[in-house]
C-alpha cells in the first residue's frame, strides 16, 4: 500500500516534470475562419484553394489573424499556415528539409538570412513581382544584396539609463565607464542579437572600428568591474531593472514597452555613435512551388495597409516610407526622421566572420 | 510450461516500453555518438581531444563536476533525514507531505528561476532581511556566483533525491530496527549497519538523478550564474544556438551522457555489498 503511494506520488512528480520542461507549446495562429469567396475582379492574382507556409516569429501570434490572415484571404483567396519559432531553429529546420522544402516564406533577422543564403535555402525574389518595393526605406529594399530578401521591419540597438540615478545624461557608450554606474551596468551576451553590436559600438565609442576591434576589449576588460551580468534575453533585462539591479545598459527597443512597465524613471538615448538598425526580412525559400504566391505575401506584408496595421498595434515598426502613426505610436516605435536618419548598419558577414572568436573572447574576459 | 508462459507474457508487457526506448532514445543516441566520431577520412577521436585540450572546455568541464558532486552530496545530508522522516509516518500523513515535497516542482523552471533574482539580488529578500537584522553590514553578492548555482539546483533537485529515498525507506520493516536494538545495538550502529545498507540502493538511484540532473540543467544556471560562471549545459547552448556549431555541441552532448553513465557505475560500484 505505502509504496503504492509512493509509486503514484513518483509518476505524478515525472509527469510533471516532462509537462514543466516541455517548452510552452507556440499558439499556433488559428485558421481564419472561412469568408465569402473572394471576387475575382478585387484579385488580379488569384490562389484560391492554395496555401502558403511561412515560417515566422512567434511574436504577437495573436493580431497576426486580424491584421494579416484575414485580409490577405480575402485578397488573394489562400490560407496561411504558420511555422514559428526563432532563427536557429527554423534556419535548422529549412536546412533539413532543403531537398524537399515544405515553407515557402520565410522570415529571419539578416544576420541569419546571411545564414540561410550561404546554406543555399534562398532563392532571389523578382522585383517585378514586387510592386510595393519602391516605397520601401533604402535600408528595407535588398538590405543583403543579390535579391535574397525584403526588409519589412526594423528595430533598434541603443541605451537607456535612470534617470534618478545618474545626475549627467549618457550621450555615448563611453559614459558606461563612469565611476558613479560601477555595479550597476548590464549588457547583452555575446551570443545575443546584440551582442556583437555592443563590441562594435564600444569600438566605434572608443576610436576602433569592427575591425580594429582591440580597443573594445582592452575597455571591456575594464568595465568588467562595473557588470552586474550580461543579460540573455529581455526578460532578464527586464528583472534586473525591476531589482533596481541595473541603472544603465544597451538593449533593443523592442522591450521598450515591457522596460517602462517596471515603472522606474527610465530614459532612452541615442548615444553619439548612433543607433543601430536591425531589420527583419521575408525571403522565399528556394524550390518552393508557390514563388508567385510568396511573392504576393511579401508584396503585401510592406504594403501601406498592413505595415500601418502591425505599426498601429505596435507589432512592427514600418519599413514603408508611406506609413504615417501618430505622434504617441511613433514614440514607441522605431520611426520618425531624426530616428532614421540616426541609424547606422552594420556588416553581417564581418559579424558572422568574427564572431566565433568573439565568443571565445568573451568567454576568456568574463567567465571563470 | 507455466514459467514459460509467464516469461512471454513478461516479454509481451515490456515489448512497447523497449520499442519506443529503442526508437526515440538509442536509435537518435547511436547516431550522435556517430556523428561525433565521424570525420571526413573515417574515423576520428580529434574533436574529443580538443574538448579536453583547451583551457575553457576543460576549466567548464571540472566545474561542471564539481558543481553537480556539491549539490548531490548536500541533496543526500538535507534529503536524507527527511525521508526517514516521512517514511515512518503514518500513510494518510505520509501521502500530505509527499504533495508537500514536490510542491515547488509544479511551479514553471523559468518563473521560478527568476524568482531567485527576487531573493538573491542585492536588494532582494535575503540581503535586506540580513541587513535589517544587522547579521550583515552591507549586501552581499549571491546571485551570479557559483553559490547562486548550487542553491539553485539544490532546490529543483532536492525532491528527487527525498522522493527516491522514501520510497526505498517504506520497504524496510520497522521489525528490523527494533530486531538490531533487541540484538544490543546503539542507534548509530543500527543505522550504520542496517538502515543505511537497506536504503542505499534509493541512495544510488537518487544521487544519479540529482547528479544528472544538476550537470545538465541549463535555465539555472544560464540565468543564476549569468555571463560569469559557464556551465557544460550554457556552452552547449552557446555551441548549438549562437554558433549553429552542431558538432562541436554534439561533443558535449556526449561528454554530458558519458560522465552521467560513469558516475552512476561509480555509485554502484560504492553501494554496500548487501548480504
Amino acid at each position: 500500500m505505502s509504496s503504492r503511494i509512493t509509486s503514484v506520488v513518483i509518476l505524478a512528480l515525472i509527469l510533471a516534470l516532462v509537462i514543466a520542461c516541455a517548452p510552452a507549446p507556440t499558439p499556433a495562429p488559428t485558421a481564419a475562419p472561412p469568408t465569402a469567396a473572394p471576387k475575382p475582379t478585387e484579385a488580379p492574382l488569384n490562389f484560391a484553394g492554395k496555401t502558403l507556409n511561412v515560417s515566422f516569429f512567434a511574436f504577437n501570434v495573436d493580431l497576426i489573424n486580424k491584421n494579416i490572415n484575414q485580409p490577405f484571404e480575402k485578397k488573394y483567396g489562400a490560407k496561411i499556415v504558420y511555422d514559428t519559432g526563432n532563427n536557429a531553429d527554423r534556419l535548422a529546420k529549412l536546412v533539413a528539409r532543403k531537398d524537399n522544402p515544405n515553407i515557402d516564406v520565410v522570415a529571419f533577422s539578416t544576420e541569419f538570412l546571411l545564414r540561410a543564403v550561404q546554406a543555399g535555402v534562398i532563392q532571389p525574389y523578382d522585383p517585378a513581382k514586387i510592386k510595393n518595393l519602391d516605397q520601401l526605406y533604402d535600408w528595407a529594399k535588398d538590405p543583403l544584396g543579390n535579391k535574397m530578401g525584403v526588409g519589412y521591419t526594423i528595430s533598434g540597438y541603443t541605451m537607456f539609463y535612470r534617470e534618478d540615478k545618474v545626475k549627467e545624461p549618457l550621450t555615448s557608450w563611453k559614459d558606461l565607464w563612469r565611476p558613479e554606474l560601477k555595479g550597476y551596468i548590464s549588457l547583452p551576451d555575446i551570443t545575443t542579437t546584440n551582442g556583437p553590436a555592443t563590441i562594435a559600438l564600444i569600438a566605434k565609442a572608443w576610436g576602433g572600428d569592427l575591425n580594429n576591434d582591440q580597443v573594445a576589449w582592452d575597455k571591456l576588460a575594464e568595465l568588467k568591474p562595473s557588470l552586474i551580468t550580461a543579460y540573455k534575453n529581455s526578460a532578464e533585462l527586464i528583472t534586473l531593472v525591476q531589482q533596481d539591479e541595473v541603472w544603465a545598459s544597451g538593449y533593443s527597443t523592442f522591450a521598450w514597452g515591457n522596460l517602462l512597465n517596471t515603472k522606474k524613471p527610465l530614459k532612452s538615448v541615442v548615444p553619439k555613435e548612433g543607433l543601430v538598425g536591425f531589420v527583419n526580412t521575408l525571403s522565399v525559400v528556394k524550390g518552393t512551388p508557390n514563388a508567385e504566391l510568396a511573392q504576393a505575401y511579401i508584396d503585401f506584408m510592406i504594403s501601406q495597409e498592413i505595415q500601418l496595421a502591425e505599426a498601429l498595434d505596435l507589432v512592427d515598426s514600418p519599413a514603408n516610407k508611406n506609413v504615417k502613426v501618430p505622434a504617441d505610436i511613433a514614440a514607441k516605435l522605431t520611426y520618425g526622421d531624426d530616428m532614421i536618419k540616426s541609424l547606422i548598419f552594420l556588416s553581417d558577414q564581418q559579424i558572422a566572420d568574427k564572431r566565433q572568436g568573439w565568443i571565445d573572447r568573451w568567454n576568456k574576459l568574463m567567465a571563470k | 510450461m507455466r514459467q514459460l508462459f509467464q516469461t512471454r507474457t513478461l516479454l509481451l508487457l515490456i515489448t512497447p516500453a523497449l520499442l519506443f526506448l529503442a526508437l526515440f532514445f538509442l536509435l537518435p543516441l547511436v547516431f550522435v555518438l556517430a556523428d561525433s566520431v565521424r570525420d571526413p577520412g573515417g574515423l576520428t577521436l580529434q574533436r574529443y581531444g580538443d574538448f579536453l585540450a583547451q583551457d575553457q572546455t576543460r576549466s567548464v568541464y571540472f566545474r561542471t563536476l564539481q558543481l553537480g558532486v556539491i549539490v548531490t552530496g548536500l541533496a543526500a545530508l538535507m534529503g536524507y533525514p527527511a525521508a526517514y522522516l516521512i517514511a515512518r509516518m503514518p500513510a494518510n500523513r505520509r501521502a500530505l507531505a509527499m504533495s508537500l515535497v514536490i510542491l515547488p516542482l509544479l511551479t514553471n523552471p523559468v518563473a521560478r528561476t527568476y524568482a531567485w533574482l527576487v531573493i538573491l539580488g542585492r536588494n532582494g529578500f535575503f540581503n535586506q532581511t540580513m541587513v535589517g537584522l544587522g547579521l550583515i553590514a552591507e549586501p552581499i553578492r549571491i546571485i551570479y556566483t557559483e553559490n547562486a548555482i548550487v542553491i539553485g539546483l539544490l532546490q529543483l533537485f532536492l525532491p528527487l533525491m527525498v522522493l527516491t529515498l522514501v520510497s526505498a525507506m517504506e520497504n524496510i520493516p520497522t521489525d528490523v530496527e527494533e530486531a538490531a536494538r533487541s540484538l544490543g545495538a546503539g542507534g548509530l550502529q543500527t543505522f550504520l549497519r542496517v538502515i543505511l545498507p537497506l536504503s542505499a540502493d534509493g541512495l544510488v538511484l537518487g544521487g544519479t538523478l540529482v547528479f544528472t540532473g544538476s550537470i545538465t540543467a541549463y535555465v539555472t544556471p544560464a540565468i543564476l550564474g549569468g555571463t560569469r560562471v559557464l556551465m557544460l549545459a550554457t556552452l552547449l547552448q552557446q555551441r548549438a544556438i549562437a554558433l549553429l556549431d552542431w558538432s562541436g555541441a554534439t561533443i558535449i552532448a556526449v561528454v554530458m551522457i558519458l560522465t552521467t553513465l560513469l558516475i552512476n557505475a561509480l555509485l554502484r560500484q560504492l553501494r554496500p555489498r548487501s548480504a
